[in-house]
């Protein structure tokens, strides 16, 4: 048993799991990393990173015979010729959907942080103190103060470039140089930022190397080169992913064991000692099963994973899954609604355009309910605005006339775009749970969706599109549309909850810090622990939570209270 | 009975095509119909970078069953009316009786409703072709891999 046996467990690799695993092995704990995928090597295994877009078979675009049989991963926006092979197609691992829900996985080495979108922000006061004042979900079990250290830590070895720009309501990290925006977002920041004192316009934050640091250069990184297909893995190494950064980091200190195709089917519990003694693993390939151990456990599978993992980690003691007493391991699983499109036109500044690609862009943080309650709906959203100037193409008529059309430079005016990015509100009725008749390959139960809109979310999306439309309206910008895409809960790849944190065991599954509260030596640190959602892209949140809980852990490991 | 392979090719479209059929006349026809849509000059033409062939697959690979079938109707359609025309195949045209039957068909003069879905839908393969070719991307709107600096905002005259 001995070759089972380590001093933690992580399951997972992927944005929160690549963090426990350099936290542990940084700390010299022997430490088992189980992804339930395939592995996927920096540099190696990106096999379409340098492909020119002539290379493509079919130009990017996926087969029809493939988007038929997969119809919630077509829907995908990174789902494309050039990055397909990073996504679980719906054939793969299917799943049951009382309501609609588009679940996005990556199921490999470095998971969804291979082809995340990379935007970063931190969590403010008000986004934690927010539950509580407006009455919603529980209180968080922590605040602000309590995460900044651990974002800076964060912040400082993933690379994150931004401005320094003095928000209360989105708090400055410890940044790389900002990108630049082009002539339009500039003149839309301006003009926002004059006519609306509480509507600020920044420069996107991103986990994009825009000046190494020593630390960076460490880890075998480079500057990033605006290369603009990130989704494919980087050459360079010039955004933050488990494959580039810390999962290397973890190998070099020789603590780490990574098994891949390993299927992690329960954690297994001593009701003698009131602990998790391990886990469970089938591997993928093989169907063979194996217990591992250790005296401590960070779960990490994604959200929705991490919730199916304990909730199917049933014993005498615990019969409706590891930890929950109380019956809410499942429930308040939230996600960010990003239905919302404001498109315009803008035929001012037509004299200037950038040069090369940028994979930034403005931000608008959140201004609805922040400092106090205002709206007549809970929570707030944030927007992502940008404007580009595209070739115009005249592909009238045919020929030589046409053939020298398609050579002209001519750029067409500005098009500009902001995103909705909302807050959902945790409720119990948005859950999750376990169809024990129904099962996979690997003998995990299907996960059941039951996960939808509320009225809340619509109220908060009509606000976004009036003033949207304002805002565009007040800077000169034409032909104004609104688009609800009506997509489905999930597609935002932001699912979170189910397994919140929070003071109170009778209302919540962890403590604060991300451990449960009725069985102390498992932790969760990815986004099922997430008590609320706020409007921040949450991967930063999760390293930084990650991180924090880690050091919490092998403290009390040291000190024999788990 | 043995069927000489020379025989059979004669009548296969030259790419292993899964949905639709398409014959080795008629995939030279699209090759015609192609060049005239983007004919070579001095540069490459739609030919030249097997644009024709991107089409079928595109079409074999991308389209949904229904718009297979009006792709292929609209295809036979154009081989009908350029016969009933003409009296001959398109490959057999002039560039002059070519450029009569490009310009109906841009018009849309035709009652027959797949031949301009079939016009509509080569055009712009022929097109995404040839702006995605190699060609194109590295010597007419050159296309950078590792572009490297991000410059925001640069007056146009000096963006180039």
């Amino acid at each position: 048993m001995a070759e089972n046996t380590f001093d933690a467990i992580v399951i997972g690799s992927g944005m929160s799991g690549g963090w426990a695993a350099k936290e542990f092995t940084g700390k010299g704990l022997k430490t088992l990393v189980l992804e339930r995928g395939r592995d996927v090597k920096h540099l190696k295994d990106y096999p379409t990173t340098n492909m020119m877009p002539w290379e493509f078979e079919h130009r990017g675009q996926i087969p029809v015979a493939i988007k038929d049989a997969n119809p919630v991963i077509s829907r995908c926006y990174a789902f494309k010729e050039d990055a397909m092979h990073f996504f679980v197609k719906d054939t793969e691992h299917p799943y049951l959907q009382e309501k609609p829900f588009d679940w996005i996985r990556g199921y490999q080495v470095g998971g969804k942080s291979l082809m995340w979108a990379r935007h970063t922000q931190r969590w403010s006061q008000y986004d934690f103190e927010a539950p509580k004042r407006d009455g919603y979900a529980v209180d968080w079990p922590i605040r602000y103060n309590d995460l900044s250290d651990w974002y800076s830590y964060v912040e400082k070895f993933a690379g994150i470039s931004g401005n320094k720009d003095g928000l209360s309501q989105l708090p400055d990290g410890e940044f790389l140089p900002p990108h630049e925006l082009n002539c339009v977002e500039e003149y839309f920041k301006n003009t926002i930022t004059k006519k609306y004192k509480d509507r600020p316009v920044i420069t996107a934050r991103m986990a994009h190397l825009t000046e190494p640091q020593p630390i960076h250069i460490e880890q075998g990184r480079a500057q990033c080169q605006n290369r603009v297909i990130c989704q494919r893995g980087c050459p360079f190494g010039g955004y933050f992913s488990s494959n580039a950064s810390t999962l290397p980091w973890a190998a070099k200190t020789g603590n780490l064991t990574m098994i891949t195709n390993a299927v992690v089917q329960q954690i297994l519990y001593d009701e003698a000692t009131d602990k998790a003694t391990g886990v469970r693993v089938v591997d993928a390939i093989t169907k063979e099963s194996t217990d591992y151990l250790a005296p401590v456990i960070f779960v990490n599978a994604g959200a929705i994973n991490t919730n199916l993992i304990l909730l199917n980690s049933t014993s005498n003691r615990f019969p409706n899954g590891l930890g929950n007493d109380n019956g809410l391991l499942g429930k308040y699983v939230a996600f960010h609604n990003y239905r919302g499109r404001v498109f315009g036109k803008f035929n001012q500044l037509t004299d200037s355009n950038s040069v090369g690609r940028s994979p930034s862009g403005a931000y608008i943080p959140r201004f609805r309910n922040v400092f106090t309650k205002e709206a007549d709906f809970l929570g707030g959203y944030a927007s992502l605005f940008v404007a580009q100037r595209s070739l115009k193409m005249n592909t009238n008529g045919f020929g030589n006339k046409l053939k020298e059309q398609l050579s002209a430079k001519d750029l067409n005016d500005w098009s500009v775009s902001a995103m909705f990015m909302g807050e959902t509100i945790p409720k119990a009725s948005n859950q999750i749970t376990l169809d024990n008749l129904n099962k996979d390959e690997w003998g995990m139960p299907l996960i059941n969706f039951n996960v939808g809109y509320d009225d809340n979310d619509e109220k908060m999306l009509a606000d976004f599109f009036a003033q949207m439309t304002e805002m565009f309206t007040t800077a000169g910008f034409t032909d104004i549309e609104t688009k609800d895409s009506k997509q489905a809960p999930g597609l935002d790849i932001h699912e979170m909850g189910g397994v919140r944190m929070g003071s109170d065991p009778e209302t919540s599954l962890l403590n604060k810090w991300n451990q449960l509260h009725q069985c102390k030596n498992v932790f969760v640190t990815d986004g099922a622990c997430m008590t609320s959602t706020a409007t921040q892209n949450p991967s930063l949140t999760y390293m930084a939570l990650t991180a924090r809980a880690v050091d919490y852990a092998v403290e009390e490991l040291k000190n024999k209270n788990i | 009975m043995l069927i000489p392979s020379c025989m059979e090719d004669r009548s296969k479209a030259s790419m292993l095509l899964k949905n639709i059929s398409i014959d080795r006349e008629e995939e030279m026809m699209m090759a015609d119909l192609a060049e005239a849509i983007i004919p070579k000059t001095e540069t490459p033409g739609a030919k030249d970078i097997g644009a024709h062939l991107f089409v079928l697959m595109m079409v074999d690979d991308c389209y949904k069953a229904a718009d297979q079938q009006k792709f292929v109707a609209g295809l036979k359609a154009f081989e009908i009316a350029t016969k009933e025309q003409f009296g001959k195949s398109f490959n057999k045209c002039s560039m002059e009786e070519r450029e009569i039957l490009l310009n109906d068909l841009e018009a849309k003069n035709t009652e027959n409703a797949d031949l301009p879905y079939f016009y509509s839908n080569t055009k712009g393969l022929v097109i995404q072709a040839y702006t995605t070719s190699k060609f194109y991307l590295s010597e007419v709107q050159v296309y950078k891999l590792v572009p490297g600096k991000f410059y925001g905002c640069v007056p146009l005259n000096k963006a180039s």
